[in-house]
């Protein structure tokens, strides 16, 4: 993963948590504003519920307290105070007088608690209500909650008792109105609440005791744990009921128990709120954060993209330029503005590879001197060599002509042949100089370098055994399956030599040759061993430098012929070397060289060695 | 021996009580027009044909009456239009029937000139136009006969004639169940039904016939044994829920049916009173226990008891056979004991037929059992100027 990708997505990720957090609090904050709001609904109900029930109450208070003060009622006391009165009379009396009172319940009970005449049950006369004959006054009672019998069931009636007192006989009437439906449909409650009552008449919860302003509630089944809960311990309560696996469809509920006068329970009053509204705003500002995320999510992404790019463009910048300072382009600059901390690394990069190609060009220079030092030097030691013998033959052949002239043609003749072969040697000299200016290009064909090996081996294998010089045994390790490489065998087989030669000299005192075939995908290799006296560090770093040699007679030009052949056909030459151990040279060719002819020298790298063997690769780029 | 003697006893007793209800009228005077008004809406007039509505069927059988003089052996009225007392003079279907006297009837001339008939009065209504003076006589309710009286309407009330009973689906479970059948006969409470829901107009019926009509009434209880109901309720295994079922549009019915329910919880009895159609019968429609109202075709026992054998015994799987033309007053009561004791029949209060008059009406005579309105006989008091 880029450093761009991982900018990229730290942005993303900060922009995601961050709206998500602001969506949540948000959620929050209104679902609890949306609580508060239903708390504060709930309780104006059950305030409205509340004075409503007692407006109501004092209404039915009020309206039997009609009834009894009528002329009609008064007569009736009258008329029952008698002895041996006739109650069968007012047997249907109830019902018009609640008609017109406007009362679903009502009940005309003599002093005995017989019923005379009833509403709500007409056949009911004659029975006892023995319990309205127990309170003494009923005046301060004011009105209450009942069940109340009728023939179609016991009822929840909010209820009033007014007495006529004629002598010592006393008419009870009860009154009131029945608590359902009608009642539930005379609260004005907000939009997304409703309001339903159970009637808590039977030992058992019944679904159909549950009623809102239309009628009986469907699924009033899901009440039944919370009405039991109101059965045992009357209290408020609020609850919650999802009707369905949506979660719009949930609805609170706040509990009103409605007791008796004897505190016993008699209903349930359920204010229910919707929680549709809160769900929809929660879903909507889920929508909202959704889409602020999308968007933030499509600007952050494009924002990351361009701020990663911005952060990292200079950095990538400075990889570049660190790569091709690696690729050897020690010339390579970064364009990078701003006074960051990323422009003073470019500005530092700059400088150092400033100061490197500087450095390289003065150690170039040195190098060129020393080589040309070295050159003159080599020259001077080769050219020394033959000028001595030209100029001693030339000075015997005056000094032989002053002084010995008859002497003087047999020593001319031995100065010429002399002179003759001196030049002879200084034109050799030359001639290798030539030779290495002028490294002819490989002409490629298919080469196996095991035979190459074997007849480099072959050629030697009189010397190896030479009298008068201690045995080299030769060892060839080459792999069979070798795969034919394109090469200029010629080439090939004079750096071989080169290289066996160079063995043979490092092991003066006899020893081994090992040469070893290998390959793998990328290409063969080949690996020269002998058991000499290895080389030094210092030696190893300046072998594949021309004209450097660490051989007493050496032209200093024969490992860099070797490194010449190996980088023309694309491969590359190391050394691995351990003094008093010996020394091993690896040459790495590939099956195909490159299309082009490979101008630049063979990449020669010096490879440390365990126990610090000395090593040296021939350096990229430079000239031989 | 004695229980012969003793019904020859009440016999006579009956009889000479029916007489006693005779009202002798002095001075009769012609003309003038009666206005009756009636519950019934009466479509036709054909004598042959038929209606399923009872009330329509009576008061069709009472106008019948009025206007033939033979009938055929199924009660039906035949003979010439004009043969009775009174002839058609106006029809209105459905609302309204104006009756002229028949001058040349042979049991002589009425004394009113027209009767006019108005359909389709409701109770209310018709109470209302007694007491404004705009009906002249009308068939009232009994429970209303209290109220109409005290509303200054001349009420004249019949003998008991008409049975209120509870008639048991034959082949329900419930109705095939005599020990359910005898719990609910015990836990009526009747006393209460004739006090209260009749307002005192009315009898507590233990027998199918009225005390007057056989005298044999006083020998089958009538007064409530819950603590017994209580007993034999616990004897049935389960705990049966009965469906006491009564005409719908009866309020008679549905009062008494309440009443009964009432009285059922009270001996531990699950009974529900739910109102039936009319014309309902079978077990599933009418209930498992139906409440019934049968009126007597005539005041003679046998052809009383005859009468509600026919009518009670295919649905209440009771014997069918008609009592013997010559049946003796041991016999008809032993057939009525017979199928009180069963208690497929629960015989529960007897209503009289109950009518309502103006002032000025005079001579009118309660028309017994079978008997249809007196109108040949009644006349209008001249009204003062």
């Amino acid at each position: 993963m880029t450093f761009r990708t991982k900018l990229f997505w730290v942005f993303t990720l900060a922009l995601l948590l961050s709206v998500s957090l602001i969506a949540a609090g948000v959620t929050i904050v209104a679902r609890r504003a949306f609580d508060e709001s239903n708390r504060q609904h709930t309780d104006a109900l059950v305030a409205q519920f509340k004075d409503e029930f007692q407006r109501r109450g004092q209404d039915v208070v009020d309206r039997v307290q009609g009834i009894a003060d009528a002329e009609g009622t008064v007569r009736m006391a009258i008329d029952l105070s008698r002895p041996k009165a006739d109650v069968s009379v007012y047997v249907n009396d109830a019902r018009g007088v609640s008609q017109s009172h406007q009362l679903d319940f009502l009940d005309f009970v003599a002093t005995d608690g017989a019923i005379i005449s009833s509403n709500e049950w007409p056949a009911r006369f004659g029975y006892k209500m023995d319990w309205l004959t127990q309170t003494l006054d009923w005046a301060p009672v004011g009105s209450f909650l009942a069940k109340v019998d009728t023939q179609d069931g016991p009822a929840l009636g909010l209820m009033a008792v007014s007495t006529v007192r004629v002598g010592d006989r006393d008419l009870y009437i009860l009154g009131g109105e029945r608590l359902g439906k009608e009642f539930l449909s005379s609260l004005a409650l907000p939009s997304g609440m409703r309001a339903l009552l159970y009637l808590d008449l039977q030992p058992d919860f019944d679904s159909t005791n549950l009623v809102d302003a239309a009628g009986p509630v469907s699924d009033g089944d899901q009440f039944g744990s919370f009405i039991k809960q109101e059965r045992q311990q009357p209290l408020e309560q609020t609850f919650r009921i999802a009707w369905t696996p949506d979660p719009a469809s949930a609805e609170a509920f706040h509990t009103l128990p409605l007791l008796g006068r004897q505190k016993e329970l008699l209903g349930v009053l359920l204010i229910g709120s919707s929680q549709r509204e809160v769900v929809k705003l929660e879903q909507r500002i889920r929508d909202l954060a959704l889409a602020v995320l999308a968007m933030g999510l499509f600007f952050g992404l494009m924002l990351s993209w361009w701020g990663a790019a911005r952060v990292t463009r200079p950095v990538e910048k400075l990889a570049a330029g660190a790569r091709e300072v690696s690729e050897g382009n020690w010339s390579a600059r970064v364009s990078v503005r701003g006074r960051s901390e990323i422009g003073q690394l470019a500005v530092a990069f700059n400088r150092m590879t400033t100061q490197l190609t500087e450095q390289r060009e003065q150690l170039v220079q040195a190098e060129r001197v020393a080589a040309w030092r070295e050159l003159a030097r080599r020259l001077a030691h080769e050219l020394k060599n033959p000028l001595f013998p030209l100029q001693t033959t030339v000075e015997n052949l005056r000094r032989a002509k002053d002084s010995s002239p008859d002497q003087f043609e047999d020593v001319f003749r031995e100065s010429t042949g002399i002179l003759l072969s001196e030049i002879e040697n200084l034109k050799s000299i030359i001639g290798r100089f030539s030779d290495f200016a002028k490294m002819p290009q490989p002409e490629l064909g298919p080469v196996n370098l095991n035979d190459v090996v074997r007849s480099v081996v072959k050629l030697f294998e009189s010397q190896f055994g030479a009298v008068g010089r201690p045995p080299i045994t030769p060892e060839l390790h080459l792999e069979e399956n070798l795969p034919i490489v394109q090469a200029d065998a010629t080439l090939l087989r004079r750096a071989i030599e080169n290289l066996v030669l160079n063995a043979m000299d490092a092991m003066p005192a006899g020893g081994v040759l090992m040469l070893r075939t290998s390959h793998d995908e990328g290409g063969v290799e080949l690996e020269i061993s002998d058991t000499g006296s290895g080389l030094t560090p210092e030696e190893c770093e300046r072998l594949f430098t021309p004209y450097y040699t660490t051989k007493q007679h050496g032209t200093g030009l024969g490992l860099a012929i070797v490194q010449s052949v190996v980088s023309d056909h694309g491969g590359r030459i190391s050394v691995e070397s351990e003094t008093g151990v010996g020394t091993s040279f690896h040459i790495r060719l590939p099956i195909k060289p490159p299309d082009r002819p490979v101008s630049a020298p063979a990449r020669a790298e010096t490879v440390p060695a365990e126990k610090a063997p000395a090593t040296s690769e021939a350096p990229t780029g430079e000239g031989a | 021996m004695k229980l012969r003697l003793f019904l020859l006893v009440a016999s006579i007793s009956a009889a000479l009580a029916s007489a006693g209800r005779v009202q002798t009228s002095e001075r009769p005077r012609y003309g003038g027009t009666v206005r009756v008004e009636i519950g019934a809406v009466i479509h036709s007039l054909d004598p042959v044909g038929t209606t399923s509505d009872l009330e329509e069927a009576a008061a069709k059988d009472e106008i019948g009456a009025l206007l033939y003089d033979q009938r055929s052996a199924d009660g039906a009225f035949l003979g010439v239009a004009g043969s009775g007392v009174f002839h058609i003079a106006q029809w209105e279907s459905g609302k309204r029937l104006t009756l002229a006297a028949n001058e040349n009837y042979r049991g002589g001339r009425a004394f009113v000139d027209t009767v006019e008939i108005e359909m389709g009065r409701s109770v209310k209504e018709r109470l209302l136009d007694l007491e404004v003076g705009t009906a002249d006589c009308a068939e009232i309710p009994p429970e209303e006969a209290r109220r109409a009286g005290e509303g200054g309407v001349r009420v004249s009330a019949s003998e008991p004639e008409e049975l209120v009973a509870l008639r048991f689906a034959s082949g329900h479970p419930i109705g095939e169940d005599a020990h359910a059948r005898e719990a609910l006969s015990r836990s009526i409470d009747r006393a209460a039904i004739v006090n209260f829901i009749l307002q005192k107009e009315g009898e507590p019926a233990g027998g199918l016939l009225p005390q007057w009509s056989n005298g044999t009434a006083f020998l089958f209880p009538t007064a409530n044994d819950v603590a017994g109901a209580k007993e034999l309720w616990s004897q049935i295994p389960g705990s049966p829920r009965i469906v006491l079922g009564y005409d719908s549009r009866d309020s008679l019915e549905q009062a008494i049916a309440e009443r009964i329910a009432l009285n059922a919880r009270d001996a531990g009895i699950t009974l529900s009173a739910e109102a039936v159609p009319a014309g309902a019968a079978g077990p599933t429609e009418a209930g498992d226990v139906r409440l019934i109202r049968l009126r007597m075709k005539s005041a003679r026992p046998r052809d009383a008891l005859t009468g509600f054998i026919a009518a009670l015994a295919p649905a209440a799987g009771l014997d069918p056979a008609p009592l013997p033309a010559a049946a003796s007053a041991e016999q008809i009561y032993g057939r009525e004991r017979d199928m009180v004791s069963s208690y497929r029949v629960v015989p529960v209060v007897w209503l009289p037929r109950v009518f309502g008059l103006s002032a000025r009406l005079r001579d009118w005579k309660a028309p017994a059992a079978g008997e249809g309105w007196p109108l040949a006989d009644v006349w209008l008091e001249q009204e003062s100027q």
